[in-house]
């Protein structure tokens, strides 16, 4: 059996922290272990407890957004995944552009922060269906170009269905359907400013062939040179 | 009808004070003209034929004072009856004593006060009841007749005096009147302007309040009130589940139609919230998401979409996530329930079409309006 993920909680609501806690400890596979809780930042760099390798980290410590402080923590090596009661597609977008590996609103907590941290852990996309919202939401000029597959997938899993049916509904396999979602979020991550921990992602997405080395760097080129793509337009 | 602002009926009674200024600065103008040119130059006219012109030109003075005096209580406006009846009984003291200080034979004749102290009457009480400005041309004919009878009053006096009062008096008469009759047709015009505006706009709200409520009657004919005739009738048994569907179907409608009225951007979001509300009192968690800017959609798509909405969330056992997209030509509004089993959705048109999908209890639909 594999080790487990380590993970560290920056969380100024004990409660949450509780909770985050109690979904960990209830994954069947036992898959992360907790080894650090810190109410700030801080107080992450000071907790006992050997580092983490997955910080999950609420974007809202003591009234105040960090999403700013999310660089450096990839630099020091972190991969975060952020946990908000926001949903907001403009919030989601930047924590993603400043290199969180993924995005977990609290209402979905229970069914996808583990696998989240999961993911993240071994620098794999993991969308979740907030994240799913704000790609669709995402009107700005320089935002990458979607397949019309990816965009319906994303559309599909955005709307609730899970992922065995978005197959069914778009007769491809769940495989394919999880290949579509994670390669419009490899796309994400070759776009806006670079982090170690977005380079980590796209490297692995290409590892895994879910995107083609070529199909970033044509996709770079187009999103330099197109003013704004039109919503919907076919990738390559 | 596109609706009348408040704003519109301030104008109309600022140009019925308007007008009123206007005859006011008028009557000002007369009367000061009067006084300084009439009464004034009869009175040096007439110089040499006073016992003391001095004393005349004193009490001129005195009655220029009471016209100041009087046209500034009316242009300021200065409401109340003892500045304007101090004002007309010193005018009526000086013209008084003008006439009595005047040679006897000849007071009529170089009567200069008389005019100005009636004018000085009109100024100063114009504003105020008929019946007083009445009483003050009297009491200032009064006055002068009895200086006249002291002086000995013969037959071409009288004459002379009833000439005077009626050319005099009556011209003032029919000034105040005048100006009376045209403040109070500005007044009226203002008023019934007003009362216009008000109608119109009444009228206007109720166009629009009618409209809805007769689209609301017609949407109701076809559904609700069968139901309520076949409750009352005992045919539907509130015992049997469909019933209960059915019931619960109408008042989400209700519901929705009621929150069709408001023009709010997002109608449809704030629609759909309404027909999620029945749905909640049974217990059923609705979750609804929007993802980008949504293009407005016109009412007749939005029924069909919010009557999608409403067998779907009458159907759902437990859950519902319904989520507005904006898609490249329209919206895509979904709905994943747990129905359980299949769900009759109404029929698709007005540029409106559904799609829908079964997996075991769950039920994915999706409704597509796109912009023509």
């Amino acid at each position: 059996m594999e080790q487990p993920v380590t993970a560290a909680i920056v969380e100024d609501h004990p409660v949450v922290t509780e909770g985050v806690a109690s979904w960990i400890r209830s994954d069947p596979g036992q898959r992360v272990r907790l080894v650090q809780t810190a109410r700030d930042l801080a107080g992450l760099r000071t907790a006992p407890g050997p580092p983490a390798e997955v910080v999950i980290l609420d974007l809202e410590l003591s009234g105040e957004l960090v999403i700013r402080q999310i660089p450096g923590l990839v630099s020091a090596g972190y991969r975060v995944v952020a946990f908000s009661g926001h949903t907001d597609p403009a919030i989601v977008m930047e924590t993603l552009d400043s290199g969180a590996h993924a995005y977990v609103s609290k209402e979905e907590g229970r069914d996808h922060l583990v696998e989240a941290v999961l993911a993240a852990a071994a620098d794999r996309p993991y969308v979740t269906r907030s994240q799913a919202k704000a790609m669709l939401a995402d009107q700005r000029p320089a935002r990458p170009a979607l397949s019309q597959q990816e965009q319906q997938a994303l559309l599909l899993w955005f709307q609730g269905m899970s992922k065995a049916s978005v197959g069914r509904r778009m007769s491809i396999s769940e495989n394919t359907v999880r290949q579509y979602i994670n390669r419009a979020r490899a796309k994400y991550a070759a776009t806006g400013r670079t982090a170690p921990s977005k380079d980590a992602l796209l490297a692995r997405a290409i590892e895994d062939g879910v995107i083609k080395a070529g199909e970033i760097m044509s996709y770079k080129s187009f999103a330099r040179t197109a003013a704004d793509p039109p919503l919907g337009a076919p990738g390559h | 009808m596109t609706a009348v602002q408040p704003k519109t009926l301030q104008p109309t009674a600022m140009m019925s004070g308007r007008y009123q200024r206007a005859f006011t600065i008028a009557v000002v103008l007369l009367v000061a003209g009067w006084h300084l040119a009439g009464a004034g130059g009869q009175l040096l006219h007439n110089r040499t034929d006073y016992g003391s012109f001095a004393f005349q030109a004193a009490m001129w003075l005195i009655m220029a004072l009471a016209v100041i005096a009087g046209s500034v209580l009316v242009l300021h406006d200065v409401p109340g009856w003892r500045p304007a009846w101090a004002v007309a009984v010193i005018a009526l003291a000086a013209s008084t004593a003008a006439a009595a200080a005047s040679p006897d034979a000849r007071m009529l004749a170089v009567n200069w006060a008389w005019g100005s102290a009636g004018w000085i009457g009109v100024l100063v009480l114009f504003r105020r009841r008929f019946t007083e400005l009445a009483w003050f041309l009297a009491a200032e004919a009064a006055a002068i007749l009895a200086v006249q009878v002291g002086d000995g009053l013969h037959r071409t006096d009288l004459a002379g005096f009833l000439a005077l009062l009626a050319w005099s008096t009556g011209a003032q008469v029919a000034v105040a009147a005048g100006v009376r009759a045209l403040r109070l047709a500005a007044g009226q015009a203002a008023a019934a302007a007003q009362s216009e505006h008000a109608a119109r706009e009444r009228a206007a709200t109720a166009e629009i309040v009618q409209a809805a409520r007769h689209a609301r009657w017609l949407a109701l004919q076809e559904s609700a009130v069968p139901l309520v005739a076949e409750l009352a009738e005992g045919t539907a048994d509130p015992g049997d589940a469909q019933v209960r569907i059915r019931c619960a179907v109408q008042a989400a409608r209700l519901r929705r139609l009621l929150a069709e009225g408001d023009e709010v951007s997002g109608s449809l979001v704030h629609e759909l919230h309404a027909s999620a509300d029945v749905a909640e009192r049974r217990g059923v968690a609705v979750e609804i998401e929007t993802a980008g800017p949504l293009p407005p959609v016109p009412g007749p798509a939005r029924r069909v979409i919010t009557d999608a909405a409403i067998a779907i969330l009458t159907a759902a056992r437990s859950r519902v996530r319904i989520t507005l997209a904006a898609v490249a030509a329209g919206i895509a509004v979904s709905f994943v329930a747990d129905t359980g089993a299949a769900v009759l959705l109404p029929a698709i048109g007005d540029g409106v079409s559904i799609e829908h999908q079964q997996d075991g209890a769950m039920l994915w639909a999706e409704a597509r309006w796109n912009s023509p």
